[in-house]
């Protein structure tokens, strides 16, 4: 009965091919662009989730704290905060001096007025502004800190741009979602109308609803999973002409083309049924 | 088996059915004869739920009156045969997909049951050979012929035909005539509505003349048989059909295959026998 199903919904795409193509290229397009927003969410939420992951806080000692106390504090922020790494007086001094580049500048500089620092590479579960905000504060409060800083605005900056992007690319899907369902939803209509004749015979015989309209629902699934391939063809074109210009951008990894292709698909489902549940109740007597 | 109780239908300001009473039992053949506009074929919508009486009530086998639900009314329309006077075969399809429709409709058959089913409906009404044409390659006649094979090929309880012969010439209605007289004759019943006298006269038909939507002569009938009287094998509830099916299995499953009063369709038999068209004529 299913090869059934398939055999019709082959016959009624044949048969109404302009209708069909014209709905293929309508629903490349919306699922393109959301494609294409897509890969924009992906690639930068993977830079902000490196930067992310560079998110550290260096805590400066007052030069009078010895080792004993040292070793103390790291351990408790070590519990606290996370992984904790020792920066030296004498360590800061040689990076600061591969940073300047040109050691003559620093001749002037007679004593090495940098403290030495803890830098904490916070837990995963801190690294939200208002978690490292507290944290920040909290570890001020030790009596060996003489300050500490970990980029407050940055990081919040960061974070406000990935919620951006995050919401851009709902509202565009979302709207692309509203689209998918009225063009599936008049395509089908269309062609449940053009074939008017073969719903009024297989009423007539009995058919029930959903015999007869499994194989138009198969069709807008296949049209939808047609042209969600074709955008995702779209999509790695595009990634792979900007690859060059933009280093580092990659294409949907594997589990987020199938999402994409999986909600095409539902939705068509969807679309296909509100419209199916309507025309049928209309044609079939 | 079908029983009409002051079954009236208006549309509008006119009344197609006017308190319409009649019954008819199984196995039997009922023409309904009148002029056009008397109401014929809103008999027949009525009992395929295509149209629903304005008053009074409608009963065909167990399906008893009131408005079914569409899983229901499908599985009522399922149980009948229906032929019209302009066929109604699907044209993009070969005659062979047409006969077929009914039997995938029915949901119950494996695939690999289609052919011989559907080869057999073919078989007796002659048209075999003709199984892979399309309805436009076929005379008028073959193509009522093929329409009566997509109407029998479930074993129907009842046969409805709407004016079978109207779009026919004299030669290929007496075939449709005898063709479906043998198909009485085999135990289905037999309703028929139609313009013309003489294909009332063709049928050992109990004739019911229609005028303005009432029986104006002809017997309406007896009511139905009592509880527990046995019933004969074309019936609703013989061929395994019942509300109850729909409702305990949902729509889309089907009842257990009911008892044949016929032949096998499968295998179907290598020379079979023509039907002889010429034992009654017109």
């Amino acid at each position: 009965m299913h090869g059934y199903y398939f055999k019709e919904a082959s016959r009624s795409f044949k048969q109404h091919r302009g209708v069909a193509y014209a709905a293929i290229v309508v629903l490349t397009a919306a699922l393109a662009l959301t494609g294409m927003f897509l890969l924009l969410t992906y690639n930068a939420q993977e830079a902000l989730s490196m930067m992310g992951d560079r998110r550290e806080m260096i805590v400066y000692l007052k030069d009078e704290v010895d080792d004993a106390a040292r070793a103390l504090l790291t351990t408790k922020l070590q519990d606290l905060y996370g992984s904790v790494t020792y920066v030296s007086k004498a360590q800061a001094w040689e990076e600061m001096r591969q940073q300047v580049g040109d050691p003559s500048l620093l001749d002037a500089v007679q004593d090495n007025p940098l403290p030495a620092s803890l830098r904490i590479r916070l837990k995963p579960a801190l690294l939200m502004p208002d978690s490292m905000d507290a944290a920040a504060h909290q570890v001020a409060a030790f009596p060996e800190v003489e300050d500490v800083r970990y980029g407050a605005e940055w990081v919040r900056r960061l974070d406000q741009l990935s919620a951006g992007l995050r919401l851009g690319t709902l509202v565009i899907g979302c709207i692309v979602a509203l689209a998918v369902v009225f063009v599936l939803h008049n395509t089908i209509r269309l062609t449940v109308l053009a074939r008017r004749q073969q719903v009024e015979v297989m009423s007539r015989l009995g058919a029930t609803d959903g015999f007869i309209a499994w194989p138009f629902v198969l069709e807008a699934m296949f049209e939808a999973a047609l042209s969600a391939l074709l955008a995702l063809g779209l999509v790695f074109g595009l990634q792979q002409a900007l690859a060059p210009h933009l280093f580092g951008i990659a294409f949907l990894p594997p589990l987020w083309a199938a999402a994409f292709m999986a909600a095409a698909v539902a939705l068509a489902w969807f679309a296909a049924w509100l419209a199916l549940s309507r025309v049928l109740r209309a044609i079939g007597p | 088996m079908i029983t009409f109780e002051q079954a009236s239908v208006r549309y509008g300001e006119r009344l197609a059915l006017d308190s319409l009473s009649w019954h008819m039992n199984e196995g039997e053949c009922v023409v309904f004869l009148g002029p056009s506009g008397a109401g014929k074929t809103t008999i027949l919508r009525l009992i395929t739920h295509e149209a629903q009486p304005t008053s009074g009530s409608v009963t065909v086998g167990t399906f008893v009156g009131g408005r079914l639900p569409r899983a229901h009314r499908a599985l009522l329309r399922r149980t009948l045969g229906i032929v019209y006077e302009d066929f109604r075969l699907l044209n993009d399809r070969t005659i062979f997909e047409n006969v077929a429709l009914p039997v995938r409709v029915a949901g119950k058959f494996a695939d690999e049951d289609v052919e011989p089913r559907v080869m057999f409906a073919l078989d007796e009404v002659g048209l075999k050979d003709k199984q892979n044409a399309f309805p436009d390659e076929l005379s008028a006649g073959e193509r009522q012929k093929a329409a009566i094979a997509r109407a029998i090929v479930n074993r129907p309880a009842v046969v409805l035909a709407d004016e079978p012969t109207g779009a026919l010439e004299k030669k290929s209605a007496e075939e449709v005539l005898a063709l479906l007289r043998r198909i009485h004759s085999e135990g289905a019943a037999l309703l028929l509505v139609t313009t013309r006298t003489e294909v009332a006269e063709a049928l050992p038909a109990r004739v019911l003349m229609l005028e303005d939507g009432r029986i104006v002569s002809g017997e309406p009938g007896m009511p139905a048989p009592p509880p527990g009287a046995e019933s004969a094998p074309w019936t609703v509830e013989a061929l395994g059909w019942s509300k109850e099916d729909e409702d305990t299995r949902g729509a889309e499953t089907v009842p257990p295959e009911p008892e044949r009063i016929v032949p096998e369709p499968a295998p179907v038999p290598p020379a079979a026998e023509p039907v002889d068209h010429s034992e009654r004529k017109l």
